[in-house]
């Protein structure tokens, strides 16, 4: 096997994977094999891959694990979502517990524009293999061939065509760790043609001191003309570390647009957000807010793949690091040779606050076509002492001046932000975290 | 107010200021001239605590305080204003925000309470009036955008809403043109108290056509090397800084 990584974490994947083997229908059993061997074959992620480099998963992988959450009790879980919303924010809500639907915590509109089961529901039937983006289980990535391996639940929500939900819904995701825990939630959203919804999300995790790892896979399906938009806020605890992939699928003239915030807390957050524009006229927007501190890694790596002509991507991710904390950023955009007409922006700008912080950042374009647009750009520096030495010269202390120039810093990402509730409250996180 | 004795200071090592003395009081507005490179704006920046200048000998005293043990937002807070040189432009920071927030801190060291938000638009409202400054202030952000002329018109108009009690005018008439120079000396001219004092640092003795002077300095490497009336710099303007130059070193060759 061809890995650094603990072998009792293999043998105990393995023993999970053999134990929970053919409980599920023909097709997915089929998918979860072939899923396996390629896992058992290539292993976790080293730094010797290209997009792995610069986070080394070893050392956050490196104690023993279990797989079985923790009992809870309902007056828990209701602590849990309370003390977890969102102020002020107007909308609907599903709690996911462990990654299974908790239908008496969740608030979901009545009527039929909006469907949400659990995904194995899906999952067990042949329509799973359709709707996923990767008919073979992997897409040649090991940690989305571990997660089709081994996950038992998450969300499956489906927008009906033409229905625009009204207001936007707060995913909770609520997992329970006694032990180090691994968890393998895998999520579904379809939104059908001409259809709208506006999703916000976040994670918490109830546990003492134990170690929880997550490696989450959500696939979204944006059909024509529909448009999703996703607010994912990032605020987690000590002991926990993050693998997301998230893959969106763009139909003709739809638009998506993903707005990650990833606070102070969690050891490790890695993700993945690839996009694929699969029709003309396809819009997407990325904006990505990292603050970083303590010993932490956080890891953005984003993909757009532009197929067709007529389309548009615009990205901005910026960074604030702090103490030790480290960031990498990487940027992938794919104009292949038929879309032409692409506009494509990108944009990483970081700011490094200690002499320890570390950022890496990648800009990456690879254009085929002739007649496009396409820009990128990178910056990484430190505070103006210019602009440091101007607030204070007014009067404003040197730590309400420091704040006031980070805030200035994320401003045009959190200025994006069309919900005005989440503007506010990660407005909010990012002052109390600074 | 202020009394400067013998102050030294250096950046990088190298001495910038070789011993100045400088008694500045209440009522006073004084004008400091020289060459370029004479240690003018240095003189400006240690006293609103630059951190790149060493102070390495010398005292300066500020309304009783050692300014010089202060940090710059307590010089500040116990009422010296610098108007910069070249004001920062600071996107994504609103212009009424960080003058809110400036106020606020200020007041609160003083033991004020914050003004509420309407106090505080009314008061931004009639001091725009008063120094002529009608440039949008809302939903901007600080001096981005802003003309030269409008930066050093928001210097003016920070001024006046921190109403300072030692503000000393970097430059301020540098980059401006004939119009803006009025409005500007208007703006300081309408601030003049018995209480408060100015200081002007200028090449130029045009400013001081409209602001005038009780005291004239002369600053040249590193140290005042003259004091007089406003007639002074009518002498610097006509003769220029070389005639000044010619005397000091027929006054210091027997010295050496």
């Amino acid at each position: 096997m061809a890995t650094n990584v603990a072998t009792p974490l293999y043998q105990q994947l393995t023993a999970e994977f053999e134990a929970a083997r053919n409980s599920g229908s023909e097709a997915i059993s089929a998918l979860r094999n072939n899923a396996f061997s390629f896992f058992r074959e290539k292993g976790f992620p080293s730094i010797r891959e290209e997009d792995w480099r610069f986070t080394n998963l070893v050392p956050f992988l490196d104690v023993p694990l279990e797989f079985t959450p923790a009992p809870v009790s309902e007056e828990e879980l209701k602590k849990a979502v309370e003390t977890n919303l969102i102020p002020e924010l107007d909308g609907y809500r599903l709690v996911l517990v462990n990654g299974s639907i908790n239908k008496n915590l969740s608030v979901l509109p009545e009527g039929d524009n909006l469907t949400v089961q659990p995904l194995k529901n899906i999952s067990d039937s042949e329509s799973f293999r359709e709707l996923t983006r990767y008919k073979d289980g992997v897409g040649g990535n090991s940690l989305v061939a571990l997660n089709t391996a081994l996950f038992s639940d998450g969300y499956y929500i489906e927008v009906k065509k033409n229905a625009e939900i009204d207001k936007p819904v707060l995913l909770l995701h609520i997992y329970t760790c006694g032990q180090n825990t691994f968890v393998q939630p895998r999520h579904m959203l379809v939104a059908n043609p001409s259809s709208k919804i506006e999703l916000v999300e976040r994670s918490v995790v109830l546990k003492q001191d134990s170690v929880f790892v997550a490696n989450s896979v959500c696939e979204i399906v944006v059909k024509e003309n529909a448009r999703v938009s996703q607010y994912l806020i990032q605020y987690n605890q000590k002991n926990e570390r993050w693998l997301n992939y998230t893959h969106v699928n763009q139909a003709r003239s739809s638009r998506y647009d993903n707005y990650t915030v990833t606070l102070p807390g969690s050891d490790l957050v890695r993700n993945n957000l690839d996009v694929s524009l699969n029709g003309t006229t396809t819009e997407s927007h990325l904006y990505g807010l990292y603050l970083v501190a303590g010993n932490q890694v956080t890891d953005n790596h984003t993909a757009v793949h532009h197929i067709h002509p007529n389309c548009q991507s615009n990205e901005l991710y910026k960074g604030v690091i702090k103490d030790s904390g480290k960031a990498v950023f990487n940027g992938k955009v794919y104009v292949e040779k038929e879309a032409q007409q692409t506009n494509a922006y990108q944009q990483n700008n970081n700011l490094l606050l200690s002499d320890k912080a570390q950022v890496y950042a990648k800009p990456q374009l690879e254009i085929f076509a002739d007649d496009v647009k396409c820009s990128h750009g990178c910056t990484i520096g430190q505070f103006n002492p210019e602009s440091l030495f101007y607030l204070r010269s007014r009067g404003i202390g040197e730590e309400a001046s420091r704040k006031l120039l980070i805030e200035a810093f994320a401003f045009d990402i959190i200025d994006k932000f069309g919900n005005e509730a989440v503007k506010n409250y990660v407005r909010e996180l990012l002052y109390a975290n600074l | 107010m202020l009394t400067i004795k013998n102050l030294h200071a250096s950046v990088d090592g190298k001495e910038i200021l070789k011993g100045i003395d400088l008694q500045v009081n209440a009522g006073e507005v004084h004008a400091i001239m020289g060459p370029n490179g004479s240690g003018k704006s240095s003189l400006a920046s240690v006293l609103a605590g630059r951190d790149n200048y060493e102070v390495t000998e010398g005292e300066v005293w500020f309304q009783g305080k050692n300014l010089l043990e202060l940090s710059p937002e307590d010089r500040a807070r116990e009422g010296v204003f610098l108007a910069f040189q070249y004001p920062v432009e600071i996107p994504g920071v609103s212009n009424i925000n960080f003058l809110k927030t400036a106020l606020g801190e200020i007041r609160a060291y003083h033991n004020l309470p914050p003004l509420s938000s309407k106090e505080f638009l009314k008061l931004a409202k009639e001091k725009q009036q008063l120094v002529s400054f009608n440039a949008k202030l809302a939903n901007r952000s600080l001096n981005e955008g802003f003309s030269g002329g409008e930066k050093k018109r928001n210097e003016i108009f920070q001024l006046a809403m921190l109403e300072p009690k030692l503000s000393i005018l970097d430059e301020t008439d540098s980059g401006l043109d004939i119009d803006a120079l009025r409005i500007v000396s208007n703006g300081v001219n309408k601030l003049r108290t018995k209480e408060n004092a100015f200081v002007l640092i200028t090449h130029y003795q045009r400013l001081l056509d409209y602001i005038v002077p009780d005291i004239v300095h002369v600053l040249y490497d590193g140290r005042i090397v003259r004091s007089g009336d406003k007639d002074l710099a009518l002498k610097l303007e006509e003769k220029g800084y070389d005639w000044l130059k010619e005397e000091l070193s027929v006054q210091e060759s027997p010295i050496q």
